[in-house]
């Protein structure tokens, strides 16, 4: 553990307490008659705990090193995530097929700079294809737009 | 039902043509995933789950554990060939894998791998067979204190057994439970932290964290990362080891086979660990230990066997006591739920259909993939080209044909984003994903266990001590955290295990 595992332990020691609290508004019971309250309480204050040792040990500066991660692109993660949050939202009001054209669209040419006919075309394929297969042959549900696809 | 009786039975069930076909398309679809770096078997499970809603429950159960084995297969041949695990389970593949096709050994090695993983997978059905019926008579002696107790030494043994920090699996394992207690409260139907959501109300769906943990997550590592795959250019000749291979091969595969099931029957193993164990085991017991990491086929053969075996064995567990050892397993125990079945110790006596059908068809499984596999390496190798520039936006609309389609609510495409994001960062931080899935899937039945044990004994958790096999699992999991400090040779052997 070391520095670099400050911030995260400590959003998660956050969080615990934030659940602890949250989880001492349910009835907790007797030990002998558990109530709903009783299993989030335990697990939030022994999840805190563990987030505190974690803590302690990242601003101490000790313990087991975190594996070295490698550089990541993040302007690509952040990208391709906000697409995907994007995607998530508008499936349902304009329908599969279009949703997921726009979104093949935007990774193909946008985070993997193909040529423009290319990712037009690669886009409309699989969109269309994984409509038939998983909507047609195989009868997934499938978000359906305004004109029924 | 005698033994006999009991396969003679399951195999006409698994020789059924629809039953087939879903033997079939499982391997298929397992060694291709298994292939394919970036995508595992318990995405793949998950994303398959819905297709199965029009499948019978023993079609389904078979395709399911298809899956799962051939994804064990196909993971090596990525693993050998460019050097990147197909599979966690195939990560120690690589050491002397690549090694020996670097050599020009390639096909020795595959050839070896296929085959040490039949010669596993048949030993650990033999093994099912044998040792499932019995325990299913003691299963049924469970009550809740014994079904606590085994979940507790689950949870340990998936916590001291990652590869990082001991600590931090230990917090996931907590966040995993705490994530499970969101929706409904088993016993009394009280919302809890659901905060109006229809969404929540029905609790944190299992398919959206896993496609977002395993399947979201890996695929914005890979493009942050910028993957370019070195697929190995020189011709793949001559699958068959020769005699000098197999006679240094057929120890390792007699030992991994047997350390991968007995291990893979333990709860919180899967098939990853074992792997490990078998390389380290392999190399000390080898004469020349130094010939290890520059192309021992020895380094194949065992690791490949065990994670084969590894599969098997851990559906003891589900097969008769209904109880998840590990994340693949959960997924198979949500198929089975999903279609109205409860695996356990009456699975035998109530679905023997089931019952022999699925372990019938892991037999037939296990040829169709020796049959597939050696044949179709070549198609694989092409599949290796394809650019992950390409491949990516595939996997991603997959998880969210997959995770829209089981549930028809938009919402848990965002809870799946937003857990890809979350296994993102875990990965950057060092936390595994594993325990907080297990932890999240086994979370209610602990949960349901503890307050009826509570309730049984009148708030003495002194239950959890007096009732004989409750003891044996409790006493289990304190071995668990005691041994690796009383017994540094098993520590060492542990830590042998190479963290990339």
């Amino acid at each position: 553990m070391t520095g670099r595992d400050r911030l995260p332990t400590a959003v998660l020691l956050a969080f615990g307490l934030v659940a602890l609290e949250e989880a001492r508004k349910l009835r907790f019971g007797s030990i002998a008659r558990p109530g709903p309250g009783f299993f989030p309480v335990v697990l939030a204050a022994a999840f805190s705990l563990v987030c505190l040792v974690l803590l302690v040990g990242a601003v101490r500066g000790r313990g087991e090193d975190a594996p070295a991660a490698a550089g990541l692109g993040w302007p690509k993660i952040v990208a391709a995530m906000a697409a995907l949050f994007a995607y998530a939202l508008v499936l349902e009001v304009v329908g599969f097929v279009a949703a997921t054209f726009a979104l093949l669209l935007f990774f193909f040419r946008a985070l993997e700079r193909q040529r423009w006919p290319l990712a037009l075309a690669g886009s409309l394929v699989t969109a269309l294809l994984t409509y038939l297969v998983f909507k047609v042959w195989l009868h997934v549900q499938l978000p359906a737009g305004p004109g029924g696809g | 039902m005698d033994l006999l009786h009991g396969l003679t039975y399951g195999l006409a069930v698994s020789l059924q043509p629809g039953n087939l076909a879903a033997c079939f398309v499982g391997v298929f679809v397992g060694t291709l995933i298994g292939v394919l770096p970036g995508i595992g078997p318990v995405a793949t499970m998950s994303l398959l789950l819905p297709i199965t809603f029009t499948m019978s429950p023993t079609a389904s159960i078979i395709m399911m554990a298809g899956i799962y084995y051939g994804a064990m297969y196909g993971g090596s041949t990525t693993s050998i060939l460019v050097n990147i695990p197909g599979e966690a389970a195939s990560v120690v593949t690589c050491i002397d894998g690549y090694q020996m096709a670097r050599q020009g050994r390639a096909g020795p090695a595959l050839g070896i791998s296929a085959m040490g993983s039949f010669i596993a997978g048949t030993f650990s059905v033999v093994g099912i067979m044998l040792l499932a019926p019995p325990l299913t008579s003691i299963a049924l002696r469970f009550g809740p204190p014994e079904i606590f107790g085994l979940l507790l030494l689950g949870f340990t043994m998936v916590t001291y057994l990652t590869a990082g920090s001991k600590l931090k699996a230990v917090a996931m394992a907590l966040l995993g439970l705490l994530l499970g207690t969101v929706g409904l409260d088993p016993i009394s139907a009280r919302p809890r932290f659901t905060y109006g959501s229809v969404t929540l109300a029905d609790g944190l769906g299992l398919v959206p964290i896993i496609m977002g943990l395993f399947g979201v997550s890996e695929v914005l590592l890979n493009i942050g990362a910028g993957v370019e795959q070195e697929v190995f250019h020189t011709r793949i000749r001559g699958l068959l080891p020769s005699r000098e291979d197999w006679k240094r091969s057929a120890g390792p595969i007699a030992r991994g086979s047997v350390l991968g099931f007995l291990l893979g029957i333990l709860p919180g193993i899967g098939a990853i660990i074992p792997t490990f164990i078998s390389y380290a085991l392999e190399k000390r017991l080898a004469r020349q230990p130094e010939r290890f990491g520059h192309g021992a086929i020895e380094g194949v053969a065992g690791p490949e066997a065990a994670n084969n075996a590894a599969t098997g064995g851990s559906m003891i567990p589900l097969l008769t006591i209904g109880f998840a050892p590990n994340v693949v397993m959960a997924v198979l125990l949500g198929a089975f739920l999903i279609h109205g079945v409860q695996p356990g110790p009456l699975l035998i006596k109530e679905h023997p259909d089931i019952f022999w059908g699925v372990i019938a068809s892991m037999y037939v499984g296990n040829a169709m993939l020796l049959i597939l596999n050696l044949p179709l390496i070549g198609l694989w190798v092409q599949l290796l080209r394809v650019p992950y520039g390409i491949l990516f936006p595939l996997i991603l609309i997959f998880c969210v044909i997959g995770v829209y389609s089981e549930s028809s609510n938009v919402w848990d495409i965002v809870v799946m984003l937003a857990f890809g994001v979350l296994g993102l960062l875990m990965k950057r931080f060092g936390f595994e994903a594993a325990p907080l899935v297990l932890a999240f899937v086994l979370g209610r039945m602990a949960e349901e266990s503890i307050r009826q044990a509570l309730i049984m004994s009148g708030g003495r958790f002194s239950i959890l001590l007096t009732r004989p096999l409750a003891t044996v699992f409790v006493a289990a999991a304190l071995i668990v955290v005691v041994l690796p400090v009383a017994l540094p040779p098993v520590k060492r052997l542990l830590r042998t295990v190479p963290v990339d």
